[in-house]
């Protein structure tokens, strides 16, 4: 996950809890108070809940030295990295200190994983495998998947990505990904594309294989604000595999902030919000033309054991755009429940989607709503809910998970999904 | 790091032996790093007292000094571990040296006045993961510092030695 972790200056319910702590504490820095937390090369590092949650506790709490090497541990566990220390900096407030958490994996470390694996009882299972490998600045990542729940096409195939952060103090991230998937489709979608009822706005029919070249710099602008620029070199080889491959090249830029508090009286707030835009213009020789945005945002409230998380999404595609950029809904993140090929089962241009969850322990509740459409078609508003249990209100969070049956509000027989996920 | 020459100075002085060393400086290297990335780097101290010969160890203190940078005064803190009610605080590098000598000694009345006396002080800078072996309501645990010095340092570790050279008791200048 994006673990630009900045959290803001906590207030002062906290200190009274930490004060005994510091007791013991022989730094003379432990009379201030810890402002923020972050990694020193601002990278992505993919952390366990509970550790999230240390991080969330000492920030707004004295200096505890002990518990600052405790979690140095705890994520050189996770991360399997050769040394994870700590640095104490001047904060923005007087009398406050930043901590930048530096990971030594220059050693060289090899980790696999199964960071998804996801069952839909409509789509089936999804999967991904990943090898990564890192050594100083470089990090190597190498995944196999199996996806039937993200897009309208099932695909699988592998994913390479190579990211190097040396820049700037890894202020900027260079990295270079190549993807080669095979594509295969629901009865509905060939049927609908076969039929009359293809959409004019499908940039290209069914394609059996589709490879991807992405180089993209990340710089953070302002942490922990980010912006991604790239190019993506899709190449679509159309069934039948005599037909010439199409090609849909395209610019990416993505802006994302994401941001956690903790506030006074413990409650603890994230907000996680980005726009993604890719232009695929003739300039890169494309021979699909059009235009994607896509913008969300997931915001997030908890305080002791209840939890309320509101989830907005839009996306608007300009001109003739593959499958595999439109959008669709009913799936196992968005408009829970539906079967997306009961919905659009060539997806569409357009999308408006937004949910609420509200959670107490582990048990949460859900109400979704949205609609995908293409233009010309007035959207149709369509709604679900459902309930179960999740390990964290993040999906992106390591060791989360989430049990859960939703329902489709429709008139005729309802048929439950069920959801399974988990995030190692 | 080792430094071993004459360059330990014992003084006498109110029934105590201290010692000086002018050119002793112990803020350096990785431990300086470490304290100027916030981190508190704890010192441990043993000063030896032989008679006759070099290796007739006649008293013995040891102590642990806990060495921080304070982020915003960008000054030294010092706390000796077995008291910690003893500190030091807003030093300079050189002054936070000189008050854990000042703060480590030896009583004078067992030794004898008119033999060849040895002064060595060792100084040894814990690893970052070493536990302090501290005690809620004793501070040091004096089993686990005489435990640290009983072994050799690890090669990493930065550790210094002085010797001072040969003197008597009696003939010492407070």
């Amino acid at each position: 996950m994006k673990l630009v972790l900045i959290l803001a200056l906590a207030a002062s319910a906290l200190l009274g809890q930490t004060d005994t702590d510091q007791a013991t504490d022989l730094n003379v820095n432990s009379r201030y108070i810890i402002e923020s937390i972050s990694f020193l090369d601002q990278r992505n590092y993919k952390l366990s809940t509970s550790a999230l949650e240390d991080i969330r506790r000492l920030v707004g709490a004295k200096v505890n030295t002990e518990a600052l090497d405790r979690l140095s541990q705890r994520i050189r566990a996770e991360l399997r990295a050769h040394e994870v220390t700590f640095k104490l900096m001047r904060g923005e407030a007087p009398e406050a200190v930043r901590v930048l958490i530096h990971v030594d994996q220059a050693a060289g470390v090899l980790d696999a994983s199964v960071p998804k694996l996801m069952y839909n009882s409509r789509q089936g299972f999804t999967g991904v495998g990943e090898v990564a490998a890192t050594a100083g600045p470089n990090a190597l990542t190498l995944r196999m998947l199996r996806d039937s729940d993200t897009l309208i096409e099932h695909f699988s195939g592998v994913q390479a990505k190579y990211d190097w952060l040396a820049l700037d103090g890894g202020r900027i991230r260079l990295g270079f990904e190549f993807d080669a998937y095979q594509d295969q489709y629901d009865s509905a979608t060939l049927a609908a594309l076969d039929g009359a009822s293809r959409p004019s706005s499908l940039g290209a029919g069914v394609y059996g294989s589709r490879l991807n070249y992405e180089p993209s710099a990340t710089f953070v602008l302002a942490a922990p604000l980010t912006l991604t620029v790239g190019l993506g070199f899709e190449e679509l080889s159309s069934l039948p595999t005599a037909a010439r491959p199409v090609s849909a090249n395209s610019v990416i830029n993505t802006l994302r902030y994401h941001q956690r508090w903790t506030g006074s009286g413990g409650n603890k707030q994230e907000l996680d919000a980005g726009y993604n835009l890719r232009a695929a213009t003739t300039l890169l020789g494309t021979d699909l033309a059009y235009t994607r945005h896509l913008a969300q945002a997931r915001y997030s409230y908890s305080r002791d054991a209840q939890s309320v998380e509101v989830t907005i999404v839009a996306g608007a595609i300009c001109g003739q755009a593959p499958l595999f950029e439109r959008f669709s809904l009913g799936d196992s993140a968005m408009l829970r429940g539906w079967n997306k090929f009961d919905l659009d089962p060539v997806g569409g241009n357009r999308l408006a989607y937004g949910s609420v969850t509200y959670g107490y322990h582990i048990m949460r509740v859900f109400y979704d709503t949205g609609s995908v459409w293409d233009p010309g078609k007035a959207p149709e508003l369509k709604q679900s809910a459902g309930i179960g249990v999740s390990g964290g209100l993040g999906v992106f969070e390591k060791g989360a998970f989430l049990l859960a049956v939703a329902f489709p509000f429709r008139s005729g027989p309802v048929i439950p999904v069920l959801i399974a996920g988990m995030n190692f | 790091m080792t430094v071993s020459s004459q360059g330990l100075l014992p003084h006498h002085a109110s029934g105590e032996i201290r010692v000086t060393a002018p050119s002793l400086h112990f803020l350096t290297g990785k431990s300086l790093s470490r304290l100027h990335d916030g981190a508190a780097v704890p010192f441990d101290f043993q000063l030896i007292i032989a008679s006759g010969s070099k290796n007739n160890v006649v008293a013995r203190a040891l102590e642990r000094f806990t060495v921080s940078y304070d982020v915003w005064e960008e000054k030294f803190s010092v706390i000796r571990v077995r008291d910690f009610r003893k500190s030091g605080m807003r030093l300079s590098a050189n002054s936070a040296e000189s008050w854990c000598l000042d703060n480590i000694f030896l009583p004078a009345g067992s030794l004898p006045l008119d033999q060849q006396l040895w002064a060595r002080l060792e100084i040894r800078a814990a690893e970052p993961r070493e536990p302090l072996a501290t005690q809620a309501d004793s501070g040091l645990n004096l089993a686990t510092l005489i435990e640290i010095f009983s072994r050799p340092s690890r090669p990493q570790q930065d550790r210094w030695s002085l010797e001072s050279a040969p003197f008597q008791l009696a003939s010492l200048k407070p």
